[in-house]
């Protein structure tokens, strides 16, 4: 045991910063596969300087700690794990450790939503993220920023150990290309109208398109050009087989997208604000009171309609149902 | 028999809410009333602007508690507190009064 901790083993006492470190990336002396295909520097084959850490030593062999180390200090890229150096259980080669966020990648996705004030799916389409994922980030965040107002202890450490296990999409802040995507964001969400089998019979004469496919299986199903995340990528895709400028189309309906926001976002604003003008308001010495005009007729005549206001009589509330979900699932 | 204007207390423990009602006097406090008129959320919410005093908020109709006391239903301590509030009834309480006339 103490052979293979001084010889092989003592990679990965010592992980190699800034990549993954699991055991199918090395090979059975320790040295690091990857970086044997990567551009060698000059003393690579210096018995010496691989013998202290390898033991036993042939000359195709991969690089040292040593050497890694020295190439580090000098400001050599590493290379990049490739998929077999992704797989932390060396027996199961179908699993493939996935990357997660960086913490900068993440940093930007709060900036951008918190100070450029742009909407999730922006961000999401920029950023290839998936939406949901981004919505969970800036959540997140929000959450920890409050907790370090509040001064409760938050797990760095452990955080900043369980992210130097894994791989990482990053973010190269100021690159003019566009950033590395983190996963597939365009994909069809799966509606339980879709799930069953569906036998259809058409006239040969009639034109079955996917708005009619949809139209199949509910009558209120939006075809799938419509319910994807994107549907401007699948806009772009049409105009790069025309040759049209790709950029110009991805922009303008990008800020078509965020002008309907915008509206969106405007209009609730002018609501609340209404709403708070007409509120009447009473001071009294600790609180501050405010009275709302409602309609005590929109509770309907038996009184249990859903318009009404306040708790409805004869009508159990849900929230202790099974299978009710109580964590929220939209960002405002 | 007389009708009160009064709270209904429902919510959950520690986190109480009220339905302003008008009722038959005798009847259970949650029981089906003739009417609401509004509800009352007793627990302050901090102000949207971060500054001033912490804010309670009441629904209400006022047309229809106006007639309701014009054909003598009787508010409970508490709803009279409220509806005096908004000018529909004297106020009665002295902590009320003093910040009324403070205010003239």
């Amino acid at each position: 045991m103490f052979r293979w901790l001084n010889g092989p083993g003592a990679a990965f006492r010592d992980p190699l910063p800034g990549s993954t470190n699991y055991l199918n990336a090395y090979d059975p002396q320790g040295n690091l596969i990857r970086a044997r295909a990567a551009p060698k520097s000059t003393d690579r084959d210096d018995p010496k300087s691989t013998g202290e850490e390898g033991g036993l030593d042939r000359p195709d062999a991969g690089l040292g700690r040593s050497q890694l180390d020295q190439n580090i200090a000098s400001g050599k890229p590493m290379p990049r794990e490739t998929a077999d150096d992704l797989m932390p259980f060396p027996m199961n080669r179908q699993f493939r450790s996935q990357p997660v966020l960086s913490e900068e990648l993440r940093d930007e996705i709060y900036r951008r939503i918190d100070q450029e004030k742009k909407s999730v799916r922006t961000v999401s389409a920029e950023l290839g993220v998936e939406m949901q994922r981004v919505g969970a980030v800036f959540r997140l965040k929000t959450i920890e920023n409050q907790w370090a107002q509040e001064g409760k202890p938050l797990a760095t450490p452990y955080a900043r150990a369980v992210n130097a296990m894994l791989p990482k999409t990053p973010f190269i802040s100021g690159s003019r290309t566009a950033p590395l995507p983190h996963e597939s964001i365009n994909d069809l969400p799966v509606h339980s109208a879709t799930a069953r089998q569906l036998f259809h019979p058409v006239a040969e004469s009639l034109h079955f398109n996917r708005a009619s496919a949809a139209k199949a299986f509910s009558r209120d199903l939006l075809p799938a050009d419509k319910r994807i995340p994107h549907p401007e990528l699948v806009e772009l895709a049409k105009v790069a087989a025309q040759n049209r400028g790709r950029d110009d189309v991805v922009k303008a309906r990008r800020n078509e997208l965020e002008k309907q926001e915008a509206a969106l976002l405007n209009m609730r604003r002018e609501q609340k604000a209404a709403q708070e003008a007409a509120a009447k308001k009473i001071d009294t010495p600790r609180w501050q009171f405010r009275f709302e005009e409602i309609k005590a007729e929109s509770a309907g005549k038996d009184g249990r309609s859903k318009g009404g206001v306040g708790a409805r009589y004869g009508i159990p509330p849900q929230d202790r149902k099974k299978g009710q979900i109580k964590i929220p699932t939209k960002v405002e | 028999m007389v009708l009160k204007i009064r709270l209904a207390r429902f919510g959950k423990r520690n986190a109480p809410f009220y339905n302003i009602v008008v009722a038959q006097a005798r009847t259970a406090r949650n029981s089906k009333p003739l009417e609401v008129l509004g509800t009352y959320d007793p627990v302050p919410k901090p102000p949207p602007s971060g500054e001033g005093k912490a804010i309670k908020d009441i629904k209400l109709d006022t047309s229809r508690a106006k007639y309701w006391l014009g054909v003598g239903a009787q508010p409970s301590d508490p709803a009279w507190r409220l509806l005096s509030m908004i000018g529909l009834l004297e106020p009665k309480y002295r902590g009320q009064r003093v910040e009324e006339e403070e205010g003239r």
